[in-house]
């Protein structure tokens, strides 16, 4: 037995020493919330392609039981001990982790926030896009395909989540805007697939009319698509977060839009932004992506595989905020 | 062991229904008081689509309960089969795309599932661990490996022959139910008419004069874990066809779900009393509320609520009339 | 002959429990892969990311070797925690929020108590009906929101020290303590060593096993509201997902700990150990930047890998 415990220990010890050491790099913990949904995924990616082509290292802790706030609190602790030299923040919960960015502030290692905008702490920059807009857009490209007019149904995401909070209010501002356009039901399904489209069947049940439906990301607007499949209706769909799973439905036309909330370009530019920081380069302290809905239309450079995509250049990025 | 699905003439000239009939009649009963309750609340119930929906979602229920509610049976507990079914989903996901063969896809998950169940059952025979560890660990291991697999990826798009399993109709019914039908009549042939399920009963009832009265205990435990697995391995194509796509996490909210089933349905945690077709009643009562609930729109904070009130409503039910069963 | 074997070194070794063991291996390991980690900071962390979990897995001990188990728990410190943080929102007071939260973990308690005791419902089933109530109440009581806004004074119950020790830690003595002296000091404590092996026998004794059975899962509710108070403190909020599956760490890390389902025989230091090689694990883990998906197989493992070693010992 005590060989097997032995053994475990030089087994821990020898996958420490697998990643590849940069010899001068610095050194990115990137927190993220989940390894299930693959938004986050597309951050981690942007973030490790921004670091690479600036010769840096980056380091990334999820918590193990998905949106874990107790665990990405650890993580924080843990952390700190590490020292990495900075950090590119997503918070699990953005009111719950002010105590975690707090801890970050008083052990004095520099942040960055990404994607949920965090309500205390200090960070050297703000990385997200505007989900309010962005919600409000994808409705309004609906709105307009419908010409103005029809029974809509809005799938929202996590209850407590701020991307859900502003972009269902963006959903029903648009709603607002139309005065033929009736909203029949407004129901949550998690940001996640099967229970939207379980969702989608019954409200097809008790609503034998459906000609739009708002959907807060994309894996549910593809759940309520099968739905949609399955009992032979037809509705347009719209979501967010522009997945390739998105593109390829807009693609052959199951899905109308997807608005671009393009974690990968989030993940670049904020671990850009660390860096630079960290170089003592000129940094933009607050970036809000432009809202852009992919249809039919200009999908085209969207259909690229995640890993071959290039970060955007600082030039480029500097750039991309909406200015305010 | 007395046969569980006649009635038999009693001694004294009147009917005798043995208690597991009893019990797969009050819940039946439970079932359609349920539907009728639902009938009057909302039009949208009593909808033929609507029903058709509350069937395929039972079916899926069920597919991944009733290999576990023969490991209840045993007295034991199969914690892993939510993650077994997202696993095996992601690893036949990938086949199916790569080879471009669903037969080659069903056969993987099958095999995976069997696999997984396997192990487990060797972890509660050979190594001696307690069932609740040993497929909770399990349970661990394999989220890990789907994480580690996936990436944070998705497999997407599936041949449409494929998804007829998950979402087609034929004759008028979603081919779930057929496999449904298909697979409560193997389940109860197997629990009720053959030795290995007559044993499965007894192990789960008395281990200790199970094994004295000469039934290879392990033997049969392994075989329990390994269909347990293997069932999970085939809702997970299941699961393929009808979400079209494969992600890491499909399975973790599966499994709370499926013991609720297990118990709503009458099997005792104890071992050694329950049905695979009460298994399915049980999902259907649960879906019958969820559903019910959706149409009601009720929200769905209240769902984990009332799962939990109706699991602990049926087994109390279930105690207080089986003591007057006889 | 087992007492000849018993005097032989690999018997001396396999008298050493399987938890300890581990805990040794991982902490040796990775104090030699990690520079960080024998420190006083880091340590001082593991022990107080410890305490809500410790706070949990000592009456889950009571609770398993009564032959019971309580599924509930990380539910009910979700609702408390969130019961602290609207409480202590609504009258400025965090005492009455501690207080509130306590009595709603003992509510539930006693519900799964009088569930399992009077009703006679399997333990399973009981504490899985009331982890869903409990769920529930969460999600309606907070509309799905986290709950912020309280006095600054609430985080000092998790950040605040006493002699240079930090407060949880102190809790986390006191908690063993007392559980400590409950177990092996009070009648309730011969109750629970007793009931794991004939519960008739003792009813026939004239023990109100029903009463304390009750008392049992009561304390444990009262623990879980106490974890709660400790998990809002540390977030400044309360939230209806926060502490949602903590009781199957709370199983795991009892069962690691040596603490039997089926024979009743428990051993509490045996739950400490367990506690702190899950949180060691972890924290060591993070300190390596070890992949999340590695990270999750690797509590399964380790769960596994415990009770494996134990069955081993149990066969000699």
């Amino acid at each position: 037995m005590k060989i097997i415990a032995s053994a475990l220990a030089l087994g821990l010890a020898g996958v420490a020493s697998i990643p590849a050491a940069r010899a001068d790099g610095e050194t990115i913990a990137i927190f993220t919330k989940n390894q299930t949904n693959p938004y986050f995924q597309t951050v981690r990616v942007g973030a490790d392609v921004a670091a690479k082509s600036l010769n840096a290292k980056t380091l990334h802790y999820i918590p193990t039981k998905p949106d874990s706030i107790p665990e990405q609190l650890s993580q924080i602790e843990d952390v700190i001990v590490k020292k990495p030299s900075a950090i590119v923040f997503i918070p699990v919960d953005y009111k719950a982790m002010v105590p975690g960015a707090e801890k970050i502030n008083a052990a004095g290692i520099p942040m960055v926030n990404v994607t949920d905008r965090s309500a205390g702490g200090k960070f050297s920059a703000f990385v997200g896009a505007d989900d309010y807009s962005l919600g409000l857009e994808t409705a309004r490209h609906l709105l307009k395909t419908l010409g103005g007019k029809g029974k809509i149904v809005i799938i929202e995401g996590v209850k407590g989540s701020l991307t859900n909070v502003d972009r269902v209010r963006g959903f029903n501002d648009a709603l607002k805007e139309n005065s033929g356009a009736k909203l029949v039901a407004s129901q949550p399904a998690n940001y996640q697939r099967l229970a939207a489209l379980q969702v989608m069947e019954n409200l097809m049940q008790s609503n034998s009319e459906i000609d739009g439906v708002l959907a807060a990301n994309d894996a549910m607007a593809v759940g309520a698509i099968e739905a949609l499949d399955g009992a032979n209706r037809k509705a347009l769909v719209v979501g967010i977060n522009g997945t390739k799973e998105a593109i390829d439905a807009i693609k052959s036309g199951k899905m109308l839009a997807s608005g671009d909330y393009n974690g990968f370009v989030q993940g670049c530019l904020g671990t850009m932004i660390a860096i630079r920081d960290l170089r003592k380069q000129p940094i933009v302290s607050d970036i809000v992506l432009a809202p852009t809905v992919i249809t039919k239309d200009n999908y085209k450079p969207y259909d690229v595989a995640l890993e071959t995509r290039a970060c955007p250049t600082w030039e480029e990025g500097s750039k991309m905020g909406i200015k305010k | 062991m007395t046969d569980t699905t006649k009635i038999l003439p009693g001694r004294a000239g009147g009917l005798h229904i043995s208690a597991d009939v009893l019990q797969l009649a009050y819940r039946l009963l439970a079932a359609l008081l349920i539907c009728v309750l639902l009938s009057l609340l909302t039009d949208s119930f009593l909808s033929l689509n609507n029903i058709l929906n509350v069937l395929r979602q039972a079916s899926l229920m069920f597919f991944v309960a009733a290999g576990l509610t023969l490991v209840v049976l045993t007295a034991g507990l199969d914690l892993s089969i939510g993650a077994n079914v997202g696993l095996t989903a992601c690893l036949a996901g990938t086949v199916i795309h790569v080879t471009g063969s669903p037969t080659l896809g069903v056969l993987v998950g099958i095999g995976v599932g069997a696999v997984i169940g396997l192990a487990n059952g060797i972890m509660v025979t050979a190594l001696r661990i307690p069932s609740f560890i040993a497929t909770y660990g399990m349970l661990w291991i394999l989220q890990g490996v789907a994480y580690w697999y996936m990436a944070g990826e998705t497999i997407h798009g599936f041949p449409p022959a494929f998804r007829q399993l998950g979402s087609g109709y034929f004759l008028g019914l979603p081919i779930p139910v057929y496999l449904l039908v298909i697979f409560l009549a193997i389940g109860t042939v197997l629990a009720q008419r053959t030795t290995w399920g007559q044993e499965i009963y007894a192990i789960g009832a008395n281990p200790v004069a199970a094994r004295l009265s000469g039934i290879p205990v392990a033997a049969r435990l392994l075989l329990v874990y390994t269909v347990s697995g293997t069932m999970a391995g085939l809702a997970s194509i299941i699961f393929l066809a009808r979400l079209n796509s494969a992600e890491a996490d499909i399975g973790e909210s599966l499994t709370l779900p499926a013991i609720a089933s297990v118990l709503i349905g009458g099997t005792s945690l104890f071992g050694g009393v329950g049905t695979v077709f009460g298994t399915f009643i049980g999902a259907l009562i649960l879906t019958l509320v969820l559903n019910g609930m959706n149409l009601l729109q009720i929200s769905a904070s209240w769902q984990p609520l009332v799962t939990g009130a109706i699991v602990i409503l049926a087994v109390w039910l279930d105690r207080m009339t089986r003591r007057r069963a006889f | 002959m087992p007492e000849i074997a018993l005097t032989a070194p690999m018997a001396r070794i396999r008298r050493i429990p399987g938890v300890a063991m581990m805990l040794i291996a991982l902490v040796a390991g990775f104090a030699a892969t990690s520079p960080g980690f024998l420190t006083v900071p880091n340590l001082s962390n593991v022990l107080v990311q410890s305490t809500v979990l410790l706070l949990l897995a000592l009456p889950m001990t009571l609770i398993i070797m009564t032959e019971g188990l309580d599924l509930s728990m990380g539910a009910v410190l979700t609702l408390t925690s969130l019961v602290v943080a609207l409480v202590t929102l609504a009258t400025g007071s965090v005492l009455l929020g501690l207080l509130a939260a306590c009595a709603v973990g003992t509510l539930f308690g006693i519900m799964n108590g009088w569930l399992v005791a009077i009703l006679g419902i399997p333990p399973f089933v009981a504490t899985l009906g009331t982890l869903g109530m409990a769920q529930g109440l969460s999600l309606i009581v907070s509309d799905g929101q986290s709950v912020v806004g309280m006095p600054v004074a609430i985080q000092k119950i998790y950040s605040g020290m006493l002699a240079a020790v930090p407060l949880p830690i102190l809790m986390a003595i006191a908690a063993y303590a007392a559980f400590h002296l409950l177990l092996y000091y009070t009648r309730l404590g011969t109750f629970v060593f007793a009931l794991g092996g004939n519960r008739d026998a003792l009813r026939f004794a004239g023990v109100k096993v029903e009463r304390m059975l009750i008392v049992v899962y009561a304390i444990g509710g009262a623990m879980a509201g106490l974890a709660g108070v400790l998990m809002t403190a540390r977030m400044n909020a309360g939230h209806p997902t926060a502490g949602l599956g903590l009781e199957f760490d709370a199983i795991a890390a009892v069962a690691v700990g040596g603490t039997s389902f089926e024979r009743g025989n428990g051993w509490l230091l045996g739950t400490l150990l367990g506690v702190l090689t899950v949180g060691v694990l972890r924290n060591g883990l993070n300190l390596l930047a070890i992949p999340s998906s590695v990270q999750v197989s690797c509590v399964g493992v380790l769960v596994i890998m415990a009770l494996f070693f134990d069955g081993l010992r149990s066969r000699t």
